[in-house]
């Protein structure tokens, strides 16, 4: 450790701090004058002083606005204290100046000035000032190089105290439950009136897309609006959350979360079994295993003493992390720049998916706005630096032990194979011979087909020199064992600082935090994220990300910055109050689903109204229910629905959505994250190469020409026109009507009909050019 | 939620730059399309970038090394400069030099036609990147950064600027092909997905084949009309129905634009509407094809277009260097100096700004023996119109051509300069997304004043 972290305070870099005027921040260092010869103060002014506001001033002090790499060169004080990477001038040491090294241009990580070499007589005339002593007159102060946060004041944030449930707001009666009595308080406050509870039909077709990400069928729809019993919603709630298409439907949003891809690096052995994850993912959450145990078996189940086996997938999330290219041929200096590349990547995704930090910030210095130092960002990478993504089978070793020597010696056959194929005449019977011994070892093998998970193993990486010279390349080396890593100095590996042991982050922990000692330390850490210092953040994180499921917004409207730079909460006491109580329910997201869609709050009409939109356009403070635009998969899934061509099987390995025979749900259309399929492209499907917090909806022509062309749209249509076609023959009427329910779940008025009468014109063949109109149509993407 | 980002969400992430303007912006239009104002008065309202992928060679090209000749085969100080592959002594360019224009910058012999407009040109000769493997390189001239997680500059350019025809897509990319990486190079990444490149492979030039579903294979215009009709009067009568919401109307309108779409993009991208001179004076090969549509688009509004030169990676000369250089070059000349004229007869040329360049360019060592290696600590790059000096030279590279080391160009200062002349400032161009404020240019950058007219 490079600098004591004491219960109190943590330090920040400094140039962060004079950007911060934080209430955190706290005190200040300054540097101290000297006298100098008359000669050497002559020199300096000659030579030196010059030299520096020509070729140095520009990013390096004080007037320029800019302190590149901390370090400032405008005064003698900040010479001396130097930047990110030490002191610029060691008096007297010449070659132990970064000054002199920097501007001797021989070290690819150290050239200064940036923009092209100095000429050898400046050079010589700097290393002369430093063997000189450094004379220098200018004084000044300098901002301290470190300055102190107060980790206690950082913990008062609001998104790090322990959680409490919130006195209720004082409410009329037939005001019940404990979320909407905070709604309505402030829409009182603010001269709001909340929307009356939408109808029946709009409810049933809200709440199955929300549960779901499927239409209600048409025979749903009808039984639930007929039903004359009080507790009618409620029971329809409970069917839907029993729904085995809930975990699809939710299992989506934490997919992008985890950048979920079906496509693994070629280097893995496996490359058809990422989708064990996504199903894994799907069932945990329709048997509504608590989101504690959720995590923690995501970063840690190998470790975990009541899983087994069957359970290895839910690794994925570490499994199938994003890796990238490295040309073995460079050499180390670039690759460990990659690495670490992904393991910022890696920390990113950590962090922000489970904790709603951004972590990934402290990669090159202290965060600018969070209280997290450099060295809680390296304590957490170590983690990731003493993995390897692997692939497992499911099945115990030693069952498993046959097959890898199946797979080694059916390697070597088709090797023998190639080689005989460039024979001339080829020897077709020898190779006949081989293939057959192949399928037979794959026969006689058990569990040769075993699927393999995408898993980490307790594994470090080491990125070391291929041969003598740089030159010869490099080679990547995975150790057992854990390691820890030192810091890179403004993010660059190839400039190490101290090193610091693998441990949480210091603002969540009770005190200072303990190094991890269990291997990696993946499963320290997992119970760290639910330590009683930090469970109160990771469950404000899941319950706003739900309740963002469910409206369209969070409280919080940064679902994955909860830290200083995140938004503040629109409903503090709801936010508080709701997640306090989903930890008392044992972390059981189905609970929190419950308790979200009985509110009043949700079940508001989505009708617009004049005097609330004025004072509130946005809706921020919910008057009524957000209408909202169905994303891509629950798009093209009700499409498949209402057309009748949905294949409802849960499960199995994905199969590219281009293809219009894809019957199956979006979730198991083929996701590539280094070339996304074109039509989730241009449907705002989040870029799965990174975690995505949220959904940026836009609405482009491009998703127009979609509409109107693509061969999936007009195959749909066709298909609907032939269901209601052959369902009601000849009966126009009953045809239309039949689609207006299976699309929007309601029967069309008398305008409605004859447009569709006139549009069809007594011609059935025009039934698909209409069904394309429906299909297209507002009423059908968005849900009021 | 509006599906339109909400000017909210979106004023949420704009950095303090741009939000003074995004502001104004966002109030006038809702629209993620719309124009939009700059920081300062641009110089350069669309960019044309002619992408050599592979890396072409400085020193056959812009950048004369006659010490190559002096040391030939051997390996001094200073050339033993470590790139991808091992690599032996200096390998002198056969190709000739002559002073071209009346600024006399020197051109190879090998680009007579593109000489012709070296006044209207910038050559820059001390272009450098951090990394010599294609992937990264790509990456790293188009997105800033080799990580795959970062926009392309492309969609910066359009969350900074908007796009001047609704009708067509802001930004797009042109390969008769597939350059080596894909979508990645042209993402909008955290940036909405509005503000990515579209990629269109033109190898084929039926118009109908390059925007994904322009056409409808089966219906006619009049049918189509009628569908939207309809389509129409059902929304208006939803929206009437569930009163103020924009989001509601901006789907419908999206559907209008799309149906327009159908013949603008069908105008836009259908060579065969061009008289036969002009495609003679382009010539008729797939680079030359690119160079055209990349006219026809950017006359039409489109903010960026990239054209990659060929599939996969044409300029990557590991052997026979010499040879295919010869091919390569006589394949851009014509229609590079076609697009030029043809931009300048226009009026283009004044505010287009025209890109030429690889990833980067290729050692003076040989490798084999009749082949070059990638080289990111040297190349050259061209700009020309947007504003840009014409008939200059910016910087140099050591003497024989392998390191950049006078007036040196960093890749993000390319990108610096270039949302300069689009009236960007690339410290204010900001995108505040997972607890920071991010920038093309990260934390670095410099602005090339002197090559600014």
């Amino acid at each position: 450790m490079p600098r004591a972290l004491t219960r109190r305070a943590i330090f920040l870099g400094a140039a962060l701090a004079a950007m911060l005027a934080s209430p955190l921040v706290i005190a200040a260092a300054e540097a101290k004058p000297a006298e100098y010869k008359p000669e050497d103060i002559e020199f300096f002014e000659k030579h030196i002083r010059p030299l520096l506001v020509q070729k140095c001033y520009g990013c390096h002090s004080e007037e320029s606005g800019a302190r590149e790499g901390g370090l400032w060169l405008d005064r003698r004080s900040a010479v001396r204290q130097g930047g990110d990477s030490g002191p610029a001038v060691v008096p007297g040491d010449v070659d132990g100046s970064l000054l002199i090294k920097a501007v001797r241009y021989r070290d690819n990580n150290l050239l200064m000035p940036p923009d092209g070499k100095l000429d050898a007589q400046s050079i010589r005339l700097l290393e002369e000032w430093v063997r000189r002593g450094a004379p220098d007159p200018r004084d000044g102060e300098t901002a301290a190089r470190e300055t102190r946060i107060d980790l206690n004041k950082a913990r008062e944030h609001w998104a790090f105290k322990p959680l409490a449930r919130q006195p209720l707001p004082a409410m009329e009666d037939g005001v019940a439950g404990r979320i909407d009595p905070f709604i309505r308080a402030k829409l009182r406050e603010r001269g709001l009136t909340p929307s009356p509870e939408a109808d029946r039909r709009t409810l049933i077709r809200r709440l199955t897309f929300d549960l779901t990400g499927l239409p209600p069928t048409p025979e749903d729809v009808e039984e639930f609006v007929n039903d004359p019993s009080d507790d009618a919603y409620e029971r329809l709630v409970d069917r839907l959350l029993h729904s085995p298409h809930y975990g699809e439907r939710w299992g989506r949003m934490w997919l992008d979360l985890a950048r979920y891809t079906d496509a693994v690096p070629s280097w893995l052995n496996s490359t058809a079994h990422a989708h064990l994850y996504r199903d894994w993912v799907v069932k945990a959450l329709n048997d509504d295993m608590p989101y504690d145990e959720f995590v923690r078996r995501q970063l840690a189940t190998d470790l975990m003493e009541h899983t087994g086996l069957e359970d290895l997938p839910a690794l994925g999330f570490l499994g199938l992390s994003p890796t990238y290219w490295k040309e073995l041929l460079l050499p180390p200096d670039i690759i460990k720049v990659i690495v670490a590349d992904e393991w910022e990547e890696h920390v990113d995704a950590l962090t922000r998916t489970f904790l709603g930090l951004t972590v990934a910030c402290a990669r090159c210095h202290d965060h600018k706005f969070e209280p997290i130092t450099v060295e809680d960002y390296y304590a957490l990478a170590g983690v990731f630096a003493s993995v390897k993504m692997e692939d497992r089978p499911m099945i115990p070793e030693e069952q498993y032990e046959p097959v890898r020597k199946a797979k080694e010696q059916i390697a070597k056959l088709e090797k023998d194979i190639a080689t005989l194929r460039k024979q001339k005449p080829v020897p077709t019977d020898k190779i006949k011979e081989i293939e057959a011994e192949i399928a037979r070892i794959k026969e006689t093998t058990p569990h040769f087909n075993t699927p393999l998970a995408n898993v980490v193993t307790e594994n470090s990486l080491y990125v070391v020199q291929a041969g003598d010279t740089p030159q010869a390349g490099t080679r990547l080396e995975y150790r057992p064992g854990p390691q820890n890593l030192h810091i890179h100095i403004r993010g660059n590996p190839n400039n190490l600082g101290p090193e610091v042991p693998r441990r949480f982050l210091t603002v969540l922990s009770q005190g200072e935090p303990q190094p991890f000692v269990n291997g990696s330390g993946r499963l320290e850490l997992a119970n760290a994220i639910f330590s009683e210092t930090a469970a109160p953040l990771a469950a404000r994180v899941i319950v706003n990300r739900v309740w963002l499921g469910h409206f369209g917004h969070g409280l919080v409207d940064t679902p994955s910055n909860f830290g200083f730079s995140g938004s503040r909460p629109s409903h503090p006491e709801l936010l508080e109050d709701l997640t306090a109580r989903f930890v008392e329910n044992g972390w059981s997201l189905k609970w929190l689903h419950r308790e979200i869609v009985l509110s009043a709050t949700y079940r508001q009409s989505s009708a617009h109204h004049d005097e609330n939109h004025r004072i509130d356009p946005d809706n921020r403070l919910l008057w009524r229910m957000n209408r909202r635009r169905l994303e891509v998969e629950a798009w093209r899934d009700a499409m498949l629905a209402a057309t009748g061509r949905l294949d409802s099987t849960i499960g199995g390995p994905a199969t590219p959505l281009d293809n219009v025979d894809h019957r199956r749900r979006t979730l198991y259309g083929l996701i590539n994250r280094r070339e996304l399929t074109q039509m989730l492209q241009m449907h705002d499907f989040p870029d799965a190469n990174q975690h995505s917090e949220q959904r940026i909806g836009t609405t482009t022509p491009l998703q127009g020409l979609f509409v109107l062309n693509s061969p999936q749209i007009t195959t749909l249509a066709e298909a609907l026109a032939q269901r209601v076609q052959q369902e009601f023959p000849g009966n126009l009427e009953q045809q239309v009507t039949r689609a207006y329910q299976l699309l929007f779940s309601r029967t069309p008025d008398e305008l409605e009909r004859s447009l569709a009468r006139s549009f069809l014109n007594g011609n059935p063949a025009a039934w698909p050019q209409y069904a394309q109109v429906l299909l297209g149509c507002n009423e059908f993407i968005y849900i009021d | 939620m509006n599906d339109i980002i909400s000017r909210r969400a979106m004023l949420q992430r704009m950095g303090g730059g741009l939000g003074a303007i995004a502001w104004a912006n966002m109030l006038a239009r809702e629209s993620l399309g719309a124009t939009k104002s700059t920081h300062f008065p641009a110089r350069a309202k669309r960019v044309i970038h002619l992408f050599m992928n592979g890396g072409p060679f400085q020193a056959d090209l812009f950048d004369p090394k006659p010490a190559l000749q002096k040391y030939a085969g051997q390996r001094p100080e200073g050339a033993d400069l470590r790139t991808e592959r091992p690599t032996g002594g200096l390998l002198p360019s056969p190709f000739k030099f002559s002073p071209r224009g009346e600024s006399g910058v020197p051109v190879s012999d090998l680009l007579p036609r593109l000489g012709e407009h070296i006044d209207d040109i910038c050559v820059i000769r001390s272009m450098h990147a951090d990394n010599p493997n294609h992937g990264p390189a790509l990456m790293q001239m188009n997105n800033g950064t080799i990580l795959p997680t970062r926009p392309s500059m492309g969609a910066w350019f359009l969350y900074g600027l908007g796009t001047e025809n609704e009708n067509l897509p802001g930004y797009i990319v042109l390969c008769p092909g597939r350059p080596v990486r894909f979508s990645v190079l042209w993402n909008s990444a955290f940036l909405p997905s509005a503000y990515q490149g579209t990629y269109i492979n033109h190898s084929n030039l039926d118009p109908t084949k390059m925007l994904p579903n322009l056409r409808n294979p089966k219906l006619d215009r009049e049918t189509q009309q009628r569908q939207l009709d309809l389509m129409v009067e059902l929304n208006q009568r939803h929206m009437a129905e569930r009163g103020n919401d924009p989001a509601l109307e901006a789907r419908t309108k999206a559907m209008e634009t799309a149906f327009g779409m159908q013949f603008a993009g069908l105008d836009a991208f259908d060579l065969s509407r061009e008289p036969e001179y002009i495609r003679e004076e382009y010539g008729k090969s797939h680079f030359s094809n690119g160079c055209l549509l990349a006219r026809r688009l950017v006359e039409r509004g489109v903010r960026f277009v990239q054209v990659y030169y060929g599939n996969g990676q044409p300029w990557d000369t590991h052997s026979k260097h010499d040879q295919q250089t010869r091919k390569l070059c006589e394949d851009i000349d014509r229609p590079i100096a076609a697009l030029m004229s043809d931009l300048k007869r226009r009026g283009l040329l004044e505010d287009t700004l025209i890109i030429w360049g690889g990833e980067f360019g290729r050692t003076p060592t040989s490798e084999n023996g009749d082949g070059r290696d990638h080289n990111h600590h040297g190349f050259t790059m061209w700009m020309a119109g947007g504003g840009v000096r014409g008939g200059m030279t910016y910087g140099e590279t050591d003497e024989f051509g392998f390191r950049a080391v006078e007036n040196k160009v960093h890749v993000h200062d390319l990108h610096a300069t270039i949302l300069h002349l689009l009236g960007l400032d690339h410290k204010k161009l900001t995108y505040h997304y997972a607890g920071r404020d991010f920038r093309l240019t990260d934390v670095h950058g410099r602005v090339i004043h002197e090559i600014v007219a």
